[in-house]
């Protein structure tokens, strides 16, 4: 925050209109700042640059702490010793926090709460541009601040020219000491006249700019205006930012239903659907031994990606291409990179290089990224729970000659090794382990107190992809290596580091393409195809996303596509998952079953639609329609709404014919479609499909009809096996026999041939 | 008779090992191990008995191995005590309760796994149950009478869920066919029943899932380190009594060795016998 000149960028409750009524308009006061030195200045009368500002009132140029109405609280200096302004702050709900200590504060700017700093002050590059994130928090992050879809909000951006000055003050005259395009990484004092710390100052003040701001509904939406028991379907966080959107579409219809997503790994959920705990789940991959047959409809075409924040050095602005390998995510997700001078200490990582940025397969596909060696840019922030996407993830590694060496112990072209611990662990696997133990030997009282394994704190993966994308978004590594306690006497512990400083910022996160959409992170190209200057890198976009479908197979009808990533095009994003929803055919409630195969129709048509209404698909995920690459995809998840609607086990094998389950519409192509679908008849208690097809235009169910036709609406029973059972007593009885019957035979032969 | 090429007498004597590990292997599932189950059941009978009586007996999840009910089925002349948890082990004293399900007399399914060829072969009959056939099974909660619905093997339909407030028992047993038929139980084979009567409510706290071992025909590889302990141990009484063999009379090695030897391969053979499927 402490820059010369910067743009000061700021969330504000009201609109800039000076004909909105009071409490709707815009002011210093509605202005969200984390800390309240932004809103309270005490400093020396020869400092105190306001008081000598040309555009303020009188009153303002006064010095304040005389003034009667002066907060009791904030009597904290002798009025003659000090000028002192303050600024309160206003909340949505008319309360007004004093702001000149931690105590005056509203609760979300407190000491150590959930969100860092939203507000920033961002310099200007010598050739006049710059280029800075926000993010623009609702009501549902920071209630104080309150912005929603009936609360009007804005952004204000105040370009911090100086103060004017009314008289020849000296410091209000100050023109800072920094040269151009430099920015303060030290944090040290700045000239007040044109610090960001005096935005409210009249002068600054009028100079802003002001962006309204409109909210969507809040999540919980659908919680408030919906009273009715929520259908629960649990799963892949992939969905989220789709099912965020699509949950008003449901909820606010009375012929539909209340959905609710619950983000869960996707194995508990496939148990929980398995076990008819859950209605549905949204999977990538099958499950592994389900009692019951599960059908599972394609219902999202979305993936993951590497997301990066990447400052470049010398105030040059932010990266905005990084190119990785597979290699490269195998060294980061192996802990093969020290991270530390002391973490070279660690046995076999003596020569590999510190971090990624100082790694020269980095360097050569990267140039002119800052070379500094740091912690947070030694790992790739993952997930350290089972999930579909670490799946996907490491077969990608896997699929990759050069990242499979690697990991298997090949040492990299430029002599870099596997970290010991990770060598030759098997890929790919659902669930990352957190496998090294080395533990730093530093003469630091909080290292001996606190003997956890080094790489493991650099790395500290986290449950969820959404805190994985908050983290990118704030630049605020979760490396755990800091070293903290709450009072001098408590024991030491490891915490969070604190955030990267603008301009310094280096950070990796695996996220899913929903959030690297919604918060706007910049994702890396991953290499596809070729090695060295000549390898392919592709993004993540539509048509790259499309043409990795190309590699989806089907096992069989209602069966998942899964996506073969050794056998992807160049040209396809190596991320892209397919995302099902997943539900039992056979034994589910009627209601359940109705809801889900009203889900899958719905997300199929208006769930498709890119945009950013309620119901739409939102950014990150490839429309899944009924014509082009994803036609399979779409045909197949209406044959499993039918199949799930009827519970009546498997859906049938498709019939290219036109009387077929699924006229494809629009200029879908029939064989195509066709073409996958029938490629494994799974046919246990498939039906004929005009049978199947027991379902009205409205999605409703034929609800006697489908029972009578057959009289136990289920799926069939599974037989395990076990051929050690089967053989173990005849073999071993077979064994004795031959034993029994061989030694006097063998005597008797043996006997014979020695006697003559 | 000239002695043997020496050869000609390694290969015979490893074939007479191998017939005796055979032979044993064979003696100890289908005769011995029913002795230690027989003896088992009885201490397991005795255990239920004083946890009911003193109102200690588990009404949800439990230790594996405890015993949790008292299973009668009066057409195939069984009775039995059920334990708690359906891994191997758990499973040569007794029938096994699932842990994940509720216990029998509770809302919900119960699942009881039996064994059907070795220690005991408490299931081996069951198969044979017919719609109708009466089940009673006695826990902390009282006795709770089960009708059968009928033997499901693989391709039969599911049965439907049992509604809200009612429960049902699936006893899960493998089977065999051919004339060794009753030895090689290499399928799985489930027979439902349903209860007669109200429903206790089930307290709560099970796990929600068993690990692979607990699972039907699951083996438990977790055994292997008290295998080769227990190999181990067999090694050295075979050495001890080769050595004493040389130095004390032989009458005498024999009475003091063989018993030692009997117990060491039976111990070995139990714990072998874990890394075989669960309901054999």
């Amino acid at each position: 925050m402490n820059q010369e000149y910067p743009v000061v960028v700021l969330q504000c409750r009201g609109v800039d209109d000076p004909a909105a009524p009071a409490d709707r308009r815009l002011s210093p006061e509605t202005c969200w700042t984390t800390t309240y030195l932004e809103r309270y200045a005490a400093v020396s009368p020869a400092l105190a640059v306001w008081r000598h500002d040309r555009a303020a009132t009188d009153a303002d140029r006064a010095d304040q702490d005389a003034v009667a109405d002066w907060p009791q609280e904030c009597l904290r200096f002798p009025a003659d010793l000090f000028s002192q302004r303050l600024l309160p702050f206003r909340s949505a709900k008319g309360q007004v926090y004093a702001s000149c200590n931690d105590a005056t504060v509203p609760p979300e700017s407190a000491v150590d709460a959930a969100l860092p700093a939203s507000e920033l002050a961002g310099f200007t590059g010598l050739d006049g541009t710059g280029d800075v994130r926000f993010e623009v928090r609702s009501s549902t992050e920071n209630e104080s601040l309150g912005c929603s879809s009936e609360v009007a909000c804005s952004l204000v951006v105040i370009p911090i020219m100086g103060i004017s000055c009314a008289d020849a003050d000296a410091a209000c005259r100050g023109t800072g000491s920094f040269p151009p395009g430099s920015s303060n990484f030290g944090n040290v004092g700045v000239d007040p006249a044109v610090s960001p710390l005096y935005w409210w100052s009249a002068s600054n003040w009028q100079h802003r700019f002001t962006v309204p701001l409109t909210f969507a509904l809040p999540p919980d939406a659908c919680d408030v205006l919906d009273p009715r028991a929520p259908v629960d379907m649990y799963g892949s966080e992939l969905l989220s930012q789709a099912t965020l959107q699509w949950a008003p579409a449901y909820c606010l219809r009375q012929d539909r239903f209340k959905m609710r997503h619950n983000r869960q790994t996707e194995e508990a959920s496939l148990r929980l659907v398995a076990r008819g705990e859950a209605a549905a789940a949204f999977v990538s991959d099958p499950a592994h031994d389900p009692p019951v047959p599960l059908g599972y409809a394609p219902v999202a075409v979305t993936g993951f990606a590497v997301a990066y924040v990447a400052d470049l050095p010398d105030n040059a602005g932010e990266a905005d291409r990084m190119r990785l390998t597979p290699r490269l995510l195998a060294k980061l997700l192996t802990q093969s990179y020290p991270a530390s001078i002391s973490g070279r200490a660690h046995p076999g990582l003596e020569r590999n290089p510190v971090s990624l940025n100082a790694d020269p397969e980095f360097v050569e596909l990267n140039p002119g990224m800052s070379l500094t060696t740091e912690e947070a840019r030694a790992t790739v922030l993952s997930l350290s729970e089972q999930a579909d996407t670490i799946h996907a993830l490491t077969a990608y590694l896997a699929a990759d000659p050069e990242a499979a060496a690697f990991v298997a112990g090949t040492p990299d072209p430029w002599g870099m090794v596997v970290n010991p611990s990770y060598r030759g662990v098997t890929l790919p696997v659902a669930e990352w382990p957190m496998l090294d133990t080395f533990v730093r030997d530093i003469n630091r009282e909080c290292e001996s107190l606190n003997k956890v394994p080094y790489l493991g704190q650099v790395a500290a993966p986290v449950t969820t992809m959404r805190a994985i994308a908050e983290a990118v978004l704030d630049a605020w590594p979760n490396v755990q290596t800091q070293c903290t306690r709450a009072t001098p006497t408590d024991p030491w512990k490891f915490g969070r580091i604190p955030r990267q400083g603008y301009g310094a910022r280096f950070m990796l996160g695996l996220v899913t393409l929903g959030d690297a959409e919604r918060y706007g992170l910049r994702t890396a190209e991953l290499r596809t195809a070729g090695t060295g200057a000549s390898a392919t890198f592709v993004a993540a976009a539509p048509g790259s996303m499309a043409a990795a479908l190309a590699a989806a197979r089907q096992a069989g009808p209602g069966e998942p596509f899964l996506l073969d990533r050794s056998a992807l095009s160049p040209d396809a994003y190596p991320g892209t998952m397919v995302v099902h929803t997943a539900a039992r055919l056979s034994g589910m409630p009627p209601a359940d079953a109705r809801h889900v195969s009203q889900f899958v129709r719905v997300a199929l048509e208006e769930g498709q639609v890119p945009g950013p209404g309620n119901g739409q698909l939102p950014a990150g995920y490839v429309p899944l329609v009924a014509s082009g690459p994803t036609a399979p995809l779409h045909a197949a998840a209406l044959a499993v709404a039918d199949a799930v609607e009827a519970q009546r086990g498997a859906p049938a094998p498709q019939v290219p014919a036109p009387g077929g389950l699924v006229p494809p519409s629009g200029p879908g192509l029939p064989g195509e479609s066709s073409a996958v679908l029938t490629s494994a008849p799974l046919g246990v208690g498939g039906l004929p499909p005009e049978a199947a097809v027991p379902a009205t235009e409205q999605g409703l169910p034929a609800d006697t009809a489908p029972a009578a036709a057959a009289p136990d609406a289920d799926g069939t029973t599974v037989a395990g096996r076990s051929t050690t059972a089967g053989r173990l007593v005849p073999a071993m009885l077979g064994l004795s026999i031959a034993g029994m019957l061989g030694v006097p035979a063998l005597r008797s032969f043996a006997g014979r041939r020695s006697t003559p | 008779m000239a002695p043997l090429p020496e050869g000609a007498l390694v290969m015979s004597l490893a074939l007479a090992v191998v017939a005796a590990i055979g032979l044993w292997t064979v003696l100890h599932l289908l005769l011995l191990s029913g002795l230690a189950q027989a003896r088992a059941q009885h201490d397991l009978q005795a255990e239920l008995r004083e946890a009911i009586a003193g109102e200690t007996a588990p009404l949800g999840a439990a230790e594996p191995g405890t015993p949790v009910a008292l299973l009668s089925i009066p057409t195939l002349g069984l009775r039995q005590v059920v334990v708690e948890g359906t891994a191997p082990s758990d499973l040569q004293s007794g029938p096994g309760h699932r842990r994940d399900t509720v216990l029998p007399g509770q809302a919900g399914v119960a699942i009881v796994y039996g064994r059907a060829a070795a220690y005991g072969a408490p299931f081996a009959a069951v198969p044979t149950l017919r719609a109708g056939d009466g089940i009673a099974v006695a826990t902390a909660q009282g006795e709770a009478v089960y009708r059968v619905d009928g033997v499901r093997r693989d391709g039969d339909p599911l049965p439907d869920p049992p509604a809200p407030g009612t429960g049902r028992l699936t006893l899960v047993t493998a089977e065999g066919s051919g004339p060794l038929a009753a030895v090689t139980p290499d399928r799985t084979v489930y027979v439902d029943a349903t209860l007669v009567g109200e429903a206790a409510t089930p307290p709560g706290g099970r796990p929600a899932a068993v690990p692979d071992a607990e699972r039907a025909l699951g083996t438990d590889a977790g055994v292997l380190p008290v295998l080769a302990l227990c190999l181990q141990g067999l090694v050295l009484g075979a050495a001890a009594v080769t050595i004493a063999l040389r130095r004390l009379p032989s009458r005498t090695v024999w009475a003091l060795g063989l018993p030692v030897l009997a117990a060491l391969a039976w111990l070995t053979s139990d714990a072998a016998a874990q890394l075989l499927p669960n309901l054999l």
